[in-house]
């Protein structure tokens, strides 16, 4: 079955099975293996990539769901051979330590600051629900997100300075974007709930 | 406060030489942090761009012309003679090149764990066994050119089981009539250990605690599942890429199953998406090789998290029964400790694992008399192997829980009680291990409590609604290395380049953490380079020296010193070859930030590279120097966490509210990654505390928690701020006095975390992990 879609800014024309997950697709036959496999269920993260802007888990999407829709792999983060801000983040935080959840904690942290250009600490921390990370305990990662937003909102508007985060409890809910996680109300007796991130759930590929 | 009495005090002290020196003069100028140029700097790890990009390659990244995938059939039953395996038809698909089965593979038996020659361990594994022994036990395996077709063909192999009785607990197995799951059933291995006389300290007690206290089996949940590549060439050589931490283990391995001579198996380091233990012994490289030599191709093997969780390893269960005598002043009289140790199905490390706990308990506290006795059991459930810690995070979670509930009868803050026992610099391992070093646990409990605020938390009220606060802390220690253990050395090359960059050619395995990073750091800072000038590649068997591997928390300690002396030597070596082209005496060369000259002519300094360049061309010489180091020490690394909860009595529910962490760790080499090391030492040791468990059903030998929509790990919102204190009083061996962190950054966690949860709720929950319904049914029988 043909499949139109742009990845990284570039449009492609292929040729891919119907049941085809998004995240073969990406890594297989596009080569852009920045995207990981961890769980195949939605539940860690790793394959996180954005579409049309919204972080979506790609081992959950089917390819043909991103029909004329554009995509975003860490690796089209940046413009070629630069850093977007976040991976400067990441990288002087020390929030990168093995780095496999890497490529997904920083599609989420994007598709959290397109929507919310200066989250509060715990919008990041809800933004990130969906991803795991086995290493670095969250924390370098959140200050690396912190760091990125305040840097982000400086540049737009120097008058705010390094204002870390705005107390906007009642416009949180709107101000996130659909499909971006709702966080982990019920804590870890229930099972994560990274469904809040995905777009459409074509059984478990496990 | 504290009472040691003088007599004791000196009896346990190291009264004189180079350990008392170092802690009277804290140590030589190197030890000094404000002479240090590189050590001590948080820079990136060396790949970090690479990771922020997606660029770097890890092994299921890696693509090959004419590659082949391997999918593994598990078992479906606990415990089983195969009777008949029928393979015709998934040979039959197209695309599959070959099934194995154990009637095609070698049936030389072999064990996951053994890293050196002439190891002693029992060898219970095989590639497929004809009896299978767990849920996840490998059958079969189909190999094809795409994952796909592996995997419709493995649902076309039909096996016929004829099952064995089977049994899931550790103390069920110990019964005699337990069905035996190797020759001799269990306990397949017991020892104990002891420390002057427990037995006639109980009346002279003045309170006494006896707890049973069960540790779970959990999964290492490295992002990256197991995976690994291997390839044959022309010549008859297997070549492997794996993330692994212990390179020579794996060649040993291959070689021994394969019946290759040790030179025809080449291992190469690959990035390592996490490891925790998890990917130390050898599991899928000896399949990847045996398929890639039968098939002539490249293999990949790479298994999804289930897979991972099922057929790989186990942080080892281990079930704890302690019995603990206090003083009136709150002096420990003595232990009796005993342990389960539940390996699983295969022996793997089942006996090492009890003695590397039971070694701990005589490491922590002064406790004159102690008694330690461990037996290991196989049951018919998933294998256990090396996870972070290697028992000590079981042993310490069984002992100081205990503690803590000895100090509440006695009425005694656990900080006291512990300020009044705990281990003091210089002291000896009373049952004759290596003596402690520098054990600076006293400072990390005085600092950390008093930057936690502990007593003013301590005394909170706990509120009696449906929120109830609590405070708990606890202490640990763990190795640094195998001295005294295991052989324990290093073998490293270090050259100069005529541009004056350097190449370090070690064994080496950087599983995440940043020890190429360090590596570089420490070499930086004797030669006084950049450490960018420095690299420092990943071990490859075929070219590097041998290392005993990324295991032990012996890397920044141990091969960190090997770098150290490396480094010296070049140095040296240096000075010697430019003497002689200057003319003048090695004394008189002085070097500084990459440039060299003769005290006696500073206007005619050169560059590093220069100077190479010149020994090269006029002295003949390479700046060349192989050394090997080998572990002449093995002091405690040791850490305290403190630690506040809210539970919710409604669901049970725990909240880590916030975390503090002391460690002495000596010297942290890059203190932001001994800061990401405790981190996430941190959201393992909550997990392990409150939420992660592959929890085996009793009835069945089925795993729930096989996949992570199962399997709770800590994420971002129920992760804690941690504050992190650091010791680095140096003082012992490694470089610039340098102490492991990795592995001691997750041993205190979960007994801090229960402890603060028995605090706020007046209970002594002893069984990990404290789920909703464990902590109802303890309020529900508290009640009543
Ligand atoms: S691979 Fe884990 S969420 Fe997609
Ligand atoms: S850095 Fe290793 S899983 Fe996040």
């Amino acid at each position: 079955m043909e499949l139109r879609l742009r990845v990284n800014g570039i449009a492609h024309t292929l040729e891919v099975e119907p049941q085809a997950r998004l995240l073969d697709v990406l890594r297989e036959q596009l080569g852009l293996t920045g995207a990981k496999e961890g769980c195949g269920e939605g539940e860690c993260g790793a394959c996180t990539v954005l579409m049309d802007g919204l972080a979506v888990n790609s081992c959950l999407v089917l390819a043909h769901q991103a029909r004329g829709r554009s995509i975003t792999t860490v690796e089209g983060l940046a413009a070629a051979g630069g850093l977007d801000r976040l991976q400067q983040a990441f990288i002087d935080q020390g929030a990168i330590q093995c780095g496999y959840c890497t490529p997904g904690m920083l599609m989420s942290a994007k598709a959290l600051l397109l929507a919310e250009p200066d989250p509060t600490e715990e919008q990041i921390r809800l933004a990130l629900a969906g991803n795991l990370c086995r290493c670095t305990g969250y924390v370098n990662i959140i200050k690396a997100i912190r760091e990125a937003a305040a840097g982000e909102v400086a540049l737009k508007d120097p008058a705010a300075g390094v204002r870390v985060g705005k107390a906007a409890e009642g416009e949180r809910g709107q101000e996130l974007p659909q499909g971006v996680l709702l966080g982990n109300e019920a804590g870890m007796a229930e099972s994560a709930p990274a469904a809040g991130k995905v777009l459409s759930g074509e059984g478990e590929a496990v | 406060m504290s009472d040691l009495g003088a007599g004791k005090a000196n009896g346990l002290n190291i009264t004189s030489g180079p350990v008392e020196a170092n802690l009277e003069e804290g140590g030589t100028d190197l030890m000094k942090a404000e002479v240090l140029k590189q050590v001590g700097r948080s820079i990136p790890m060396h790949d970090a761009v690479a990771k922020a990009t997606g660029r770097i390659r890890y092994t299921g990244d890696i693509d090959m012309p004419g590659m082949l995938h391997a999918k593994l059939l598990l078992s479906p039953v606990p415990h089983a003679r195969i009777r008949r395996i029928e393979t015709a038809e998934a040979l039959a698909v197209p695309g599959v090149w070959d099934v194995f089965t154990y009637e095609n593979t070698p049936s030389v038996l072999y064990n996951s764990q053994v890293w050196f020659a002439g190891q002693e361990a029992s060898k219970d594994e095989r590639l497929f066994p004809d009896t299978v022994r767990f849920i996840g036990d490998r059958v079969a395996a189909v190999v094809a050119a795409d994952k796909e077709t592996a995997a419709r063909a493995l649902s076309l192999i039909k096996v016929e089981y004829e099952e064995l009785p089977a049994v899931f607990e550790a103390e069920e197995a110990l019964r005699p009539d337990a069905p035996p799951i190797h020759p001799g059933g269990s306990p397949f291995f017991s020892k104990e250990l002891v420390v002057g006389d427990v037995r006639d300290i109980w009346p002279r007690a003045k309170a006494i605690a006896e707890d049973r206290v069960e540790t779970p089996k959990i999964h290492h949940a490295a992002l990256e599942t197991h995976v690994c590549l291997a390839f044959p060439d022309h010549n008859g050589k297997i070549t492997l890429v794996t993330p692994c931490q212990i390179l020579y283990s794996v060649r040993l391995i291959v070689a021994t199953v394969l019946g290759l001579p040790f030179n025809k198996v080449r291992v190469l380091k690959a990035p390592m998406g996490g490891s925790f233990g998890g990917k130390q012994e050898v599991i899928l490289e000896p399949l990847a090789a045996f398929f890639s030599r039968e098939t002539g191709r490249p293999v990949k093997i790479e298994l999804n998290r289930q897979e991972t969780i099922l057929t790989t390893r186990t942080r080892t269960k281990t079930i704890g029964y302690v019995r603990t005598a206090l003083a009136e002043d709150g002096k420990i009289l003595g232990r009796t400790v005993r342990t389960v140790v539940d390996t699983g199905a295969y022996t793997s490390n089942g006996p090492i694992i009890g003695v590397a706990m039971g070694k701990k308990v005589f490491r922590l506290y002064r406790i004159e008399n102690q008694l330690y006795r461990t037996e290991s059991v196989h049951t018919n459930t998933p294998v256990a192997g090396a996870a972070r810690g290697y028992g000590s995070p079981q042993i310490h979670a069984i002992t100081e829980i205990n503690l803590d509930h000895v100090a509440r009868i006695l009425g005694l803050d656990p900080v006291e009680l512990r300020l009044k026992n705990l281990v003091h610099p210089g002291d000896f391992d009373l049952s004759g291990g290596p003596p402690l070093g520098q054990a600076r646990i006293l400072e990390c409990v005085r600092e950390g409590a008093k930057a936690f605020g502990w007593a003013e938390r301590r005394k909170r009220p706990q509120g009696d609604g449906r929120f109830r606060r609590g405070a708990g802390m606890a202490c640990a220690t763990h190795s640094n290395g195998y001295f005294a253990a295991y052989p324990d050395f290093t073998t490293m090359t270090l050259r100069m380049l005529e541009d004056g960059s350097l190449i370090l050619n070690s064994g080496i395995q950087d599983l995440g953490c940043g020890t190429v990073t360090s590596m570089k750091q420490i070499i930086a800072e004797v030669l006084e380079v950049d450490p960018e000038r420095i690299e420092a590649p990943e071990g490859d068997t075929e070219t590097s020296p041998w290392d005993a591997g990324s295991q032990a928390s012996r890397v920044t300690h141990v091969a960190g010193a090997c770098a150290f002396e490396a480094a010296v030597k070049v140095k040296e070596m240096l000075r010697r070859e430019t003497a002689k082209i200057l003319e003048c005496s090695p004394q008189e060369v002085r070097l500084e930030s990459e440039r060299i000259w003769s005290a006696a002519k500073p206007e005619e300094n050169f560059s590093y590279g220069e100077m190479v360049s010149l020994i090269q061309s006029r002295n003949r010489s390479e700046v060349i120097v192989t050394s090997t180091y080998r572990a002449q020490d093995n002091p405690g690394s040791y850490g305290a966490n403190f630690v506040e909860v809210e539970v919710d009595t409604l669901t049970g529910l725990v909240r880590v509210l916030e975390v503090l962490a002391a460690h002495d760790v000596g010297r942290a080499i890059n203190p932001g990654f001994v800061k990401g090391q405790i981190y996430g030492g941190i959201q393992m040791g909550i997990g392990y505390a409150l939420s992660e468990d592959i929890a085996i059903d009793p009835n069945n030998g089925r795993a729930k928690g096989d996949r992570f929509s199962r399997y709770h790990l800590i994420n971002a919102p129920d992760m804690p701020p941690v504050k992190v204190i650091l010791i680095e009083k140096g003082g012992d061996l490694g470089p610039f006095g340098a102490k492991s962190i990795g592995e001691i950054a997750t041993c205190p966690t979960a007994p801090a975390v229960v402890n603060a949860v028995n605090h706020a709720l007046g209970t002594n929950l002893t069984s990990l992990p404290l789920t909703p319904d464990k902590i109802i049914q303890a309020l529900h029988y508290s009640r009543h």
